[in-house]
C-alpha cells in the first residue's frame, strides 16, 4: 500500500534528486537560489503520462546547459546540436531517477514522455504552474525546475 | 571477433559513450537503432549476440520493442538501459525475457559486467 506526498514532500524530493544528479552526471554543484534566471533560456519538458499526470521542465541558461554539457561529455566546445541532446538526456535520466523515487515513496508506477528541447524559456499552455525550485552554480549560472498540473484539476505528484 | 551489440537508444549521446566505454573490451558495437521500430525491421539482417535496449523511447516503447522481438526470436538477448530503475519495471522486463538491467548513468565497469553476465544467462 502506498502513501501520499504532500506538495512540500515533493518539491524536497525533487530538490534533492536534482541537486545530486547534476553533481552525479555534470560533476556541477547546483545550491538554492532566489534571484531570477538570467541569460538566454533553454528548455527541456516531459510529461507524465502513467502514474501522475502532470508536467516537469527545467529551464536553463545556455552558458550553465553549456557547462553541463561540456563536463559531462568531456567536450571543449560543444555545438548546440550537442547540447540540445545533452538537455534531452539528461533529464530522461533526471525523470527517470524521479519515478523511481516516488515509486520506492507511493508504490506509484510513472512513466513520462520522451524529452522535447525548446531554444527558449518555454511554459506549456495547458499545464498551471505548482512549484518551482530555482538554483545557481558557481558562476551564477540559473536553472529552474518548474513543476505543473493540468489546469483543469487538482492532480497532484501522487 | 567480439560480441556484437546492437545499441538501440533515441539518445546518440548514450550510443557515443558506449562506443568509447566499450572500445578495448570484448564487444563491439554492430548496429545503432534510434527507435524500436529500426531495431525490430534491422534485426534479421544484424543478428546481434546482444541488444541493449532505452525504455523511454518515440513510438515503441523499449519495454513493447524487446517484447515483439523475443515474440519473433526467442533467442535475442537483450538488456533494459534505463533510469526507471525500481522495482515494477525490473519484473516488467524480467517478464518480457529480458536478460539485465542497467541503470541509467552508467560507467565503464558496470556496463561491461552486465553485459558479460546477459551473455553467461
Amino acid at each position: 500500500m502506498g502513501t501520499t506526498l504532500t506538495q512540500r514532500d515533493l518539491e524536497k524530493l525533487l530538490d534533492r534528486i536534482v541537486q545530486e544528479v547534476t553533481e552525479l552526471v555534470t560533476g556541477i554543484a547546483l545550491r538554492p537560489w532566489e534571484g531570477p534566471l538570467k541569460g538566454d533560456p533553454r528548455t527541456v519538458r516531459i510529461d507524465f503520462k502513467k502514474g501522475a499526470l502532470t508536467s516537469l521542465t527545467l529551464c536553463t541558461d545556455a552558458a550553465l546547459l553549456a557547462r553541463m554539457t561540456r563536463n559531462a561529455l568531456n567536450a571543449e566546445s560543444p555545438a548546440a546540436q550537442d547540447m540540445a541532446e545533452f538537455a534531452k538526456e539528461f533529464f530522461n535520466i533526471l525523470c527517470g531517477k524521479i519515478a523511481t523515487v516516488l515509486y520506492r515513496e507511493t508504490k506509484v508506477s510513472a512513466r513520462f514522455s520522451v524529452p522535447r528541447f525548446y531554444d527558449s524559456r518555454y511554459e506549456p499552455e495547458d499545464r498551471r504552474v505548482q512549484f518551482v525550485l530555482t538554483y545557481a552554480d558557481e558562476h551564477q549560472g540559473g536553472a529552474q525546475l518548474i513543476h505543473y498540473v493540468p489546469r483543469d484539476g487538482e492532480n497532484t505528484a501522487t | 571477433m567480439g560480441t556484437r551489440i546492437m545499441v538501440v537508444d533515441d539518445s546518440p549521446m548514450i550510443f557515443a559513450q558506449m562506443e568509447s566505454l566499450l572500445k578495448d573490451t570484448e564487444f563491439e558495437i554492430a548496429a545503432y537503432c534510434q527507435d524500436g521500430e529500426e531495431a525490430v525491421a534491422q534485426y534479421d539482417q544484424i543478428r546481434p549476440d546482444l541488444i541493449t535496449m532505452d525504455i523511454i523511447m518515440p513510438g515503441m516503447d523499449g519495454l513493447e520493442t524487446a517484447q515483439v522481438l523475443l515474440e519473433d526470436h526467442p533467442e535475442a538477448r537483450i538488456v533494459m538501459v534505463s533510469s526507471l530503475a525500481y522495482d515494477e519495471t525490473f519484473e516488467e522486463a524480467r517478464t518480457i525475457g529480458a536478460k539485465g538491467f542497467i541503470d541509467k548513468p552508467f560507467e565503464k565497469d558496470r556496463l561491461v559486467e552486465a553485459l558479460q553476465k546477459a551473455m553467461e544467462e
